[in-house]
């Protein structure tokens, strides 16, 4: 297909002006504004950063930085608290990137529905986002509250026991996921509802003819189509998984115990808290090289389904 | 001396043609109300033509403040001058470089440093240096329903099991079920640390003496197995982990709580039109383990000059002007913060704006601070999230005091 | 609590999907109206209530009164707008090179710009906050509007590139058989047909720089520029929480993010959508 569109284009033999350049330089000057600010803005502080996870560095030691190799690396793989947050990430990422893609599957199919109206649906999917995030984990620890949440009191009246959610690490858990389904179930719902969208209506109405019926039309027109759309939703709601900070810090600050501590609260930790900017950067190179791998894994999925 | 003098000639005299006035910024606290600073910087400025002073704020919380202060003083900026710092912030301010030294400006430092009340000589001095000066006190209170104990002709307690009885009898006697004995603040945050340091301080222990730990074990297990017990007893309520500093505030103002353990700010609230034990409530010296010394956590804030202002030496000035008696009674009467200099909780005009001060003078007397150690926050973690976890029940006193002596073992030798 | 009109008739599977949606996504935003409206007391009571038992507007006057609301919401509202105006031009621009230009790096462009998302922020604050005060960018709308364009930039791209990957490329051609240059092809051809993505790329660049908090914290500190996120915090106390204060700052900034976002997916696919049927 796009050699015969290159072919096409060059039989054309239009005359160049500024407005038409050559594809080359044109791809150029449009990927520049990105690479640009992308240089600005984050190579040199990535360049720092890992600068930095090389050094020993803690500013509340009195010590100037001294030149420590691998050594930070070497701690952090012995750290017991790394590997717990780790794994409290890694159950977060996994329990909520399926909960917020069926979630906001969910809410993209339901806002698509031909209602006569249909602003009220979206607000709705929109509302929680223009939440702040600093105000959301605040407000579900209030309604998870034991003493005066409305979880606790829809549970009172229905008769059912009422849990104290922060005294357990498995429920502290469940809250904050819960939470964080809540928050990001909007995103990928309006990333879906794009996809949704651009369905054409055409592929439905021919299926009809043929008489599947809806459970079909979902399984064979609606999840191939949306497939390219669901891949970037999970891209980018597993990136921010694992990225998982304000909730927890708001809800829990870790607790109890660690048992609720993420990779990314670790390193804010390390690097606001204790000035530890060595040790911190070295975690949040570990963390990016994380996410590098979980990112590769799905850019592989889209090339092979391309 | 005569270089010195010399050079403010010199300093005056190139002073003189310069057209702008030189602007200090002063980065504060959500806790002292911006009029009331604002009129304490009028009278500086006053006093020092050609300097102004600008207030600053970045984030109301301790936290936020810290997290704010970190980012700007770690990337080296100038643009602060001086700031209000919690009392837990200096040693780790002034080993990061990021406070001016101020034995040279304050004469014989010892002898300076006398008139506050002397926790806050000692956290304000760092290995010989004093680094900021005291700004206003606060300590943790044990307030009491004055009416409850009264109704069963008792007096306040002073041990912790003296507590936890006199709550039994009155939960007994109310039969209110919202009502809980004793509220305090078991979610990991900084004033589950001095949760823990109560009753472990009671039991004349110290966690640090010049920079070395000096953790008791034994002594851990028991302050933690003490809150524990009050918790499994019923005297404390079972959210105990979920309870954060304004939860405490809060129910104890709508009147569910007999005892609170509580910061200062505590007072106001409970005396205000929208509380629900208005002129029932009365503090006292925080009880003590039986056969302990009473000891309570000090809080309160301090004045520093930033390393990298542009203007050390007005930064500095600034500083020991706010550091003052003056000052200091300023914040008293018109702010109700309470004064760092032991004899202004007698002078009749403070006295009359805060009558509650002339009780708050023991509680303060009695405080201690935390460990003033450059690491401070890493010691925070630890204690917060064991106290946390012990109090959830997901780790027992034991199990949480091992856990952390092991940890502390690893940070502070 | 539906509006009328919302469901079609003989539809009440609908109806239900519609109602739990709704419940799902305002439920919080309720309650915090709700709280907005009564007085701290009443928190503290248990059983809880729901409705305020004396609703008052106190609430709202302390939130004008004791910071500078309208200020901060204006800040949010020029920043998060400016951002997301540059994201779109500079994303729309990326995408269309990684879509429709033969590029032979484009998978390698396409993960470098997914790995910029996965720098945690919190570890970029302090090299980028040393970046901007050296361009003298600290304390000015431009310090948040930059670093909020990159950090959507990622996820706009992509999504923009999937757009336009799903938009046959015959009909640009077919712009350009009849003697339309290439950008000209993609302004009157491919963007209008891509009216959803843009839509969403819109709104998650919006709403990513209005949820922005660290930066915005360690950026921007004199109040002049301060933005909501940041100036709503400034309503606790060192210890206090006043919830009811609170919640009526955070009506006043709902509100109008809302109906803005509304307002702006319905222009712009209303608006494309026609220009490309004319075009």
């Amino acid at each position: 297909m796009s050699v015969s569109v290159a072919g096409a284009r060059s039989s054309l033999r239009r005359h160049r002006t500024w407005l038409d350049p050559r594809p080359a330089v044109l791809a150029a000057v449009l990927l520049a504004p990105a690479s640009l600010l992308l240089a600005l803005i984050v190579i040199y502080p990535v360049g720092r950063l890992v600068w930095t996870s090389f050094l020993q560095l803690n500013l509340t030691s009195g010590v100037p930085a001294q030149f420590a190799g691998i050594g930070n690396y070497v701690s952090v793989v012995q750290d017991p608290v790394f590997w717990q947050t780790l794994k409290n990430t890694a159950i977060i990422a996994v329990v909520t990137v399926p909960g917020a893609l069926v979630v906001g599957m969910t809410l993209a199919l339901v806002a698509n529905l031909p209602f006569r109206r249909r602003w009220p649906v979206r607000l709705a999917l929109l509302v929680p986002w223009a939440l702040p995030l600093a105000f959301t984990g605040l407000i579900f620890a209030w309604f998870f509250n034991s003493q005066y949440g409305v979880v606790d009191d829809l549970l009172r009246r229905a008769g059912l026991p009422q849990p104290i959610w922060f005294n357990s690490v498995v429920l502290a858990m469940a809250a904050i996921c819960i939470t964080t389904i809540w928050k990001t179930s909007s995103f990928v719902a309006l990333i879906l509802f794009a996809g949704l969208q651009a369905i054409p209506p055409e592929l439905y109405e021919a299926a009809d003819v043929d008489g599947a019926g809806r459970i079909r039309q979902f399984v064979f027109i609606t999840l191939p189509m949306l497939r390219p759309a669901i891949v970037v939703a999970m891209i980018f709601r597993t990136i921010t998984a694992l990225q998982t900070f304000d909730i927890p810090f708001t809800m829990t600050r870790g607790g109890p115990g660690d048992a609720t501590r993420t990779l990314a609260m670790y390193v804010y930790q390390n690097t606001v808290d204790f000035l530890d900017l060595g040790y911190g950067s070295t975690l949040a190179v570990i963390m990016f090289l994380i996410s590098m791998m979980v990112s590769v894994v799905y850019l592989r999925q889209i090339r092979t389904q391309a | 001396m005569p270089l010195r003098l010399s050079l403010i000639c010199l300093l005056m005299l190139l002073a003189v043609p310069a057209r702008a006035d030189t602007v200090l910024k002063l980065f504060v606290s959500g806790q002292v109300s911006q009029p009331v600073i604002r009129k304490a910087l009028d009278r500086f400025e006053a006093g020092n033509p050609g300097l102004r002073v600008q207030i600053e704020v970045g984030g109301a919380t301790s936290d936020v403040q810290a997290q704010y202060l970190n980012t700007v003083l770690s990337a080296s900026d100038s643009t602060l001058d001086a700031f209000l710092l919690d009392i837990i912030r200096p040693a780790q301010f002034a080993t990061a470089k990021w406070l001016v030294p101020l034995n040279s400006s304050i004469g014989d430092p010892g002898k300076f440093m006398q008139q506050y009340l002397p926790e806050y000589a000692k956290a304000d001095t760092v290995k010989g240096d004093v680094v900021a000066l005291p700004a206003f006190a606060d300590a943790m209170f044990l307030y009491y329903r004055k009416d409850l104990l009264d109704k069963y002709h008792m007096k306040p307690p002073t041990t912790w099991d003296e507590l936890a009885s006199e709550a039994k009898t009155i939960l007994a006697g109310e039969h209110d079920p919202s009502l809980q004995g004793v509220n305090f603040q078991g979610k990991a945050i900084e004033g589950a640390v001095c949760t823990f340091l109560l009753p472990y301080w009671s039991m004349g222990q110290s966690l640090e003496q010049g920079g070395h730990l000096t953790f008791d074990q034994p002594a851990a297990i028991k302050a933690l197995a003490m809150w524990a017990d009050l918790v499994k007893q019923g005297v404390a309520p079972k959210n105990v982990a979920e309870i954060a500093t304004d939860d405490t505030r809060k129910d104890f103002q709508a009147g569910k709580a007999i005892f609170a353990v509580l910061w200062s700010y505590g007072w106001a609230d409970f005396q205000g039109a929208d509380s629900a034990v208005r002129g029932k409530v009365a503090v006292a010296v925080l009880p003590s383990v039986s056969g302990g010394k009473p000891a309570s956590c000090l809080g309160g804030w301090q004045w520093g000059a930033s390393a990298f202002s542009k203007h050390r030496d007005e930064a500095v000035k600034l500083v020991k002007f706010l550091s003052t008696p003056a000052i200091s009674k300023l914040l008293a009467v018109d702010a109700s913060l309470l004064p760092v200099f032991p004899t202004l909780y007698e002078d009749p005009e403070v006295l009359k704006a805060d009558p509650w001060f002339a009780q708050a003078l023991p509680v303060v007397q009695t405080a201690r601070s935390r460990p003033a150690v450059p690491i401070y926050n890493q010691v925070s973690e630890i204690i917060r999230s064991t106290v946390n976890a012990v109090l959830a029940g997901t780790k027992t006193p034991e199990s949480g005091a091992t856990e952390m002596g092991a940890r502390l073992r690893r940070v502070l030798r | 609590m539906i509006p009328r009109g919302v469901i079609q008739r003989g539809a009440p599977l609908r109806s239900i999907a519609a109602f739990l949606v709704l419940v799902n996504g305002l439920f919080p935003a309720i309650w915090i109206l709700l709280t907005s409206l009564k007085t701290e007391s009443e928190l503290t009571r248990t059983p809880i209530t729901y409705l305020p038992v004396a609703a008052t507007l106190t609430n709202y006057v302390h939130a004008f009164h004791d910071q500078p609301l309208l200020r901060y919401l204006a800040n949010s509202l020029i920043v998060a707008s400016a951002s997301t105006a540059l994201t779109l031009l500079v994303s729309v621009m990326a995408a269309y090179a990684l879509a429709r230009l033969e590029i032979s790096f484009r998978d390698l462009a396409l993960a470098a710009i997914i790995a910029v998302s996965t720098f945690p922020l919190v570890t970029l604050l302090v090299p980028l906050f040393q970046t901007l005060r050296a361009l003298g960018l600290l304390n000015t709308y431009v310090a948040l509007v930059l670093p909020y364009t990159v950090l959507s930039l990622p996820i706009c791209t992509l999504v923009l590139v999937s757009f336009f990957e799903s938009i046959p490329v015959d009909l640009e051609n077919a712009a350009m058989v009849d003697g339309s240059t290439r950008v000209g092809a993609l302004v009157r051809v491919l963007l209008p047909l891509s009216a959803p993505g843009l839509a969403t790329a819109g709104i998650l660049a919006f709403v990513n720089s209005w949820d922005e908090f660290l930066l915005a914290l360690s950026f921007n500190s004199n109040p002049a520029y301060r933005t909501l996120p940041v100036g709503i915090t400034l309503y606790q106390g060192e210890f206090a929480f006043p919830w009811p204060e609170i919640s009526a700052a955070l009506v006043v900034g709902i509100v109008p993010v809302t109906a803005l976002i509304i307002l702006f997916q319905q222009r712009i696919l209303a608006g494309l959508t026609a220009g490309g049927i004319k075009g």
